[in-house]
């Protein structure tokens, strides 16, 4: 029998596993239920829950084998897939109607595991049979338990938020009471609390004693309502609710399991108010986000904020809630709360009330002062653990905004001033990136005297470190000009959409000011490090930015590093850096000549100077008749030494020993190719190589060593019939 | 009353001042660049921003009684503050005070009792708080009323009958605050940079986070910085002849090991006479009345270097290489740590400008 009922069983539930989500199809399935149900009157589940829906009051339980029967069954049924919504209707209304009296109460409630959902209906009739039946306290409780446990499943909660009064009513009941409130708990919204329930319940704490129920419940209300009560909560009580989960959990962790339905149960839920993460105290206690907390004294109701209700940001826990409330979320208590959590991080970044942020600025500017600056005993050098985090949280703040904020740039202007260049170095960096674009005449002042100062006194650390700083500064300054500037209105003012009413040529300016305050420092910080070539990268991805400038956003300024960049570059004993400055010259053509193309075409007046281009075309002349050409010495160039002083050095050929052949980052390729395309030859004479032939396939064999950048600068600077005659690099950019 | 600032040298205008009030349609202004626009650029505010300013009024004996209700100058002169500066108070109401006290005082007896729900409409049996507007304090149109705040409470094992004792008592104040700043400030906020709070440490912390937490502001150490310390010696020497100093004190300490603490007390007369030998060059070269009452910075420093080389004369101890620590006369005292002690109302609208001057140095925006 037992297996005739559970395959009957699976085949009637599998329909529903289907649909369990979606509320609204329950009513269908309900209506489609009944139907079956009539079809499958021969059921013996069906007909179990027939005799509990029909059994008469005043029934006898005991040696009641037909009461027996049925129950089993139903028990069996739940304890292995769980009660339909109908079943738990019918079940839950005959216990708690103590139609068989109290006896079955603890057993019906026991099994009552839901295999989708509770029809809120259920719930609301046997609260009201609370009130109406003798049923024993200790089944009060155990039912309300089962409420809890049950809470998340429940269809809808609009009814039961709807006796929010009738269900409150019961707090009194000293033993419902703890169930009560962590219900109410639940329930609870702007509009139940009440002077009159502040009262109640703290009427009942001056009987009871600080209670956590009530607290963890009155401080909801506090977050409603500030103006009606303020509390503390102590440490030790921030646990929250405790769930009441035990008598149901197995059997409700198997049903759910075998349903494989993910319907969250009240398992995890936990009580999400403020606490205090860190308790620990200490003297000058600024590195901490205020919490969120709902503004006490709110505006007398304007027309505008009276038609519709605010909701504290306290309140929003996910993003679909965020974006459900946007219109009408109140901003917490301190502004400074918003940067501690990310969802009210997706708030800020919709924030249009100036006073907020200004607010948002005081805050933080005090915290950044007052740890950094003004703070005698040290402040974060002692404290560095919570500057660290607190300094983290912002830079993340500020990524997520894409901006950073003015107080921490007012900030920085006035710490770099004091800055030692070691402490906290990733953050402060990493906030200084992040500083909107500085006035051309300002950045001496502001930025270049400070951190000149610190680059040339600290280690090949910072100045990587700032190196790649000032390189990321450049590219937000940049992204920001391509994002925001008209395109057809290059000359005057950027969109008015920005706050930054800067002129094109005051932008220009600024650009400039940085390229060549970097390219100072990079001149420099290369001669004081030997030319290191970690330096040398971080030095090579700035100008991978610099000559880049025009196409990638859009704005009419080239500018070529300096000799003192360009030369250790070229010079460099590893071969990455002779490529990446290949490919950095091979960019700046690529610009120049478009910025030529659209000049003539458009015939705007935007100009990059002769000088730009003659500075190009000695760079290129240099590379070609260095690299290629064996001329390095020659006069003319840059680097000139008197004949006399290279005859004496004794090296032969010392014009030939910068190619691509002799210079100190190739020589291994050419070697290695030297016995690959003559593996029989004993003596290596690498000069060999710079015939006609072996020279193009040896250029080949470079190319396909992952050498992108030469290659680039060869196709677009040297046409290869002259490489092959006298290698005359076509280099003419007027 | 005639406006003391009309002689005082002015801090030049402050941008970001100048950029906050400004309307523009953008959201991103406050966070978006402290100096990014060209146009109004000018001056920068982590770097310029405000300063001490280098002249200022001559101690003038303000006829405050006429104007101040006398119990609460009564309350804030012969007793000791401790300063604290405070960010501009988003959404303080000078009319909404009652119903601060209600709620400062349930915030207080919430936290007192961890873990006690209070109820703040109702009547409390604790702590009582009274807020009040000290009238006719701010000495301009854009300086706020004065607020003092006073906590009462009865004591343990009191009788029915004893009434409350004040335990605590604080102000918020703003006097001759800079004109520029406080203009600048959007509507909504109020400026009270200067705070003083007398009493239990604990009642002090409690009633920072209230505000804190009601009014979106934060608070800070104040000290008074040594330059601030010299201005008052020469102020207050500065008003002998009105009201007799009967000494001169300050402390000084030298960084040596173990540290050195020189007390060094000056008879008034003696002070006196260094001060207008100091003094004496302005005054003859002047008639304007004007100009003879403002004092210059370096007529400060003239005195104060004359009061060291005195000293070393004596005692072989040049104290340029030492910190002054407190300055203290019949008029008040002030400590470095930020401690105040006003004795006399008729100067009080004086020091507390300086001090405000202090304060709103430390705004961080």
């Amino acid at each position: 029998m037992a297996a005739t009922i559970n395959m009957s069983d699976s085949e009637r539930s599998s329909p529903n596993d289907q649909s369990v989500s979606s509320r609204s199809s329950n009513r269908s399935l309900r209506v489609a239920e009944k139907e079956r149900r009539k079809n499958e009157a021969e059921d013996p589940f069906v007909l179990a829950l027939k005799y509990f829906s029909d059994v008469e009051a005043g029934t006898p339980v005991y040696g009641n084998d037909d009461f027996e029967r049925n129950l089993v069954l139903v028990e069996k049924v739940a304890y292995s897939r769980g009660l339909p919504p109908e079943a738990i209707s019918i079940m839950l209304e005959f216990a708690m109607s103590l139609r068989m009296g109290s006896a079955p109460c603890v057993r019906v409630l026991k099994c009552l595991i839901p295999a989708t959902v509770v029809p809120q209906e259920a719930v609301v009739r046997a609260v009201v049979w609370l009130g109406v039946g003798k049923i024993p306290i200790s089944t009060q409780v155990l039912f309300i338990k089962w409420v809890l446990t049950i809470f998340d499943m429940i269809d809808t909660k609009d009814q039961l938020r709807a006796i929010y009064g009738f269900i409150f009513s019961y707090v009194t009941e000293e033993n419902l009471c703890p169930y009560i409130c962590h219900l109410l708990y639940l329930l609870t919204r702007k509009e139940s609390v009440r002077v009159f329930r502040v009262r109640k319940l703290l009427e009942l704490q001056s009987k009871l004693g600080r209670q956590p129920f009530l607290l963890h419940l009155l401080s909801l209300y506090k977050v409603f309502c500030p103006e009606l009560v303020t509390l503390s909560i102590p440490s030790r009580m921030r646990s929250g609710f405790r769930n009441h989960i035990s008598p149901w959990k197995s059997a409700l962790i198997a049903v759910q399991k075998r349903n494989g339905s993910q319907i969250a149960s009240s398992m995890g839920l936990a009580f999400t108010t403020m606490d205090k993460t860190s308790s620990r105290k200490r003297k000058h206690c600024h590195l901490e986000f205020p919490a969120l907390r709902p503004v006490v004294n709110k505006e007398a109701p304007t027309d505008q904020s009276s038609g519709r209700k605010m909701v504290p940001l306290v309140q929003l826990h996910s993003f679909a809630e965020l974006l459900e409330n946007m219109h009408r979320i109140e901003l917490p208590a301190q502004m400074g709360s918003l940067l501690g959590s990310s969802l009210a991080l997706q708030y800020l970044d919709c924030v249009q009330d100036e006073s907020a942020l200004l607010r948002l600025n005081f805050w933080l500017g005090y915290t950044l002062h007052e740890e950094f600056l003004f703070c005698g005993d040290g402040g974060a050098t002692q404290n560095s653990e919570e500057a660290l985090q607190f300094l983290n949280k912002l830079l993340s703040a500020h990524h997520f905004l894409q901006e950073g904020f003015s107080s921490s740039e007012a900030f920085l202007y006035k710490f770099l001033n004091v800055w030692d260049g070691s402490l906290l170095r990733p953050q402060i960096l990493g906030l200084l990136s992040n500083i909107p674009v500085v006035p051309s005449s300002q950045i001496g002042r502001l930025l270049s005297e400070p951190l000149m100062q610190l680059f040339f006194t600290s280690s090949l650390f910072f100045k990587c470190g700032l190196m790649e700083c000032l390189n990321s500064m450049l590219l937000k300054w940049l992204t920001w000009h391509s994002v925001y500037a008209l395109e057809d209105d290059l000359d005057i003012s950027l969109n008015s959409h920005t706050s930054i009413n800067m002129t094109l040529s005051g932008f220009k300016d600024s650009v400039m000011e940085l390229v060549r305050f970097v390219g100072r420092l990079a001149s420099v910080g290369l001669q004081i490090e030997g030319c290191h070539s970690l330096f040398l990268s971080f030095v090579l991805d700035f100008y991978e930015t610099v000559c880049d400038t025009f196409l990638k956003y859009g704005l009419p300024l080239v500018v070529m590093p300096p000799s003192g960049v360009f030369y250790p570059a070229l010079l460099a004993t590893d071969p990455i850096s002779v490529d990446r400055l290949a490919y950095i010259m091979h960019r700046y053509k690529v610009n120049l000549t478009s910025a030529k193309a659209q000049e003539k075409q458009t015939k705007q007046a935007f100009h990059i100077s002769r000088q730009t281009f003659h500075e190009f075309n000695h760079y290129v002349v240099v590379m070609v008749s260095c690299l290629w050409n064996s001329k390095m010495f020659q006069p003319g160039l840059d680097v000139q030494l008197g004949e006399e002083l290279l005859l004496k050095s004794n090296v032969p050929q010392f014009w030939t020993s910068f190619d691509l052949i002799h210079h100190p980052a190739f020589m291994s390729y050419a070697v290695d190719f030297h016995q690959k395309c003559w593996p029989g030859k004993k003596d290596m004479d690498l000069s060999s190589i710079k015939h006609s032939k072996p020279w193009s396939w040896y250029l080949e064999y470079l190319f396909t060593q992952g050498y992108d950048g030469l290659k680039q600068f060869a196709q677009s600077n040297i046409s290869r019939q002259l490489t092959a005659g006298d290698g005359q690099g076509d280099t003419q950019q007027r | 009353m005639e406006r003391p600032q009309n002689s005082v040298v002015r801090t030049p205008p402050n941008s970001t001042a100048v950029q906050r009030r400004s309307k523009s349609k953008s959201y991103r202004q406050s966070y978006r660049s402290c100096l990014g626009a060209a146009s109004r650029l000018g001056l920068t505010p982590g770097l310029t921003a405000r300063r001490l300013n280098s002249s200022r009024r001559a101690l003038k004996s303000h006829i405050i009684t006429e104007k101040v209700n006398p119990d609460h100058l009564a309350l804030l002169v012969k007793r000791e503050w401790r300063l604290s500066y405070i960010t501009p108070l988003h959404q303080f109401r000078h009319t909404q005070l009652k119903r601060y006290s209600r709620q400062l005082s349930a915030f207080i007896a919430a936290e007192k009792q961890q873990g006690v729900a209070v109820e703040v409409e109702g009547s409390q049996s604790g702590f009582r708080v009274s807020f009040s507007v000290v009238q006719g304090l701010a000495a301009t149109d854009d300086d706020a009323e004065t607020v003092l705040i006073q906590i009462f409470s009865r004591p343990v094992f009191a009788k029915q009958d004893e009434p409350q004792k004040s335990v605590w008592s604080g102000w918020l104040t703003c006097i001759n605050g800079n004109p520029e700043y406080l203009q600048s400030l959007p509507k909504g906020f109020t400026s009270l940079p200067l705070f003083g709070g007398s009493g239990a440490e604990v009642l002090t912390s409690l009633v920072k986070s209230w505000f804190q937490q009601t009014f979106d502001c934060c608070f800070g150490p104040l000290e008074i910085n040594h330059t601030s310390l010299q201005w008052l010696a020469a102020l207050w020497t500065n008003c002998h002849t009105e009201s007799n100093l009967q000494h001169l004190k300050m402390i000084w300490t030298l960084p040596v090991v173990p540290p050195l603490q020189i007390t060094y007390t000056i008879n008034p007369q003696d002070a006196w006479e260094l001060w207008m030998s100091v003094r004496k060059d302005r005054l003859e070269k002047t008639e304007d009345e004007e100009e003879a009452g403002s004092i210059d910075i370096e007529e400060v420093m003239r005195f104060v270097q004359g009061l060291k080389s005195h000293f070393y004369r004596h005692f072989r101890l040049d104290l340029s290489a030492g910190n002054l620590n407190q300055v203290s006369t019949a008029l008040g005292s002030a400590k470095f740590s930020g401690k105040i002690k006003i004795s006399n109302s008729r100067y009080m609208i004086t020091t507390l400008t300086l001090l405000t001057e202090c304060a709103l140095l430390k705004m961080p925006v």
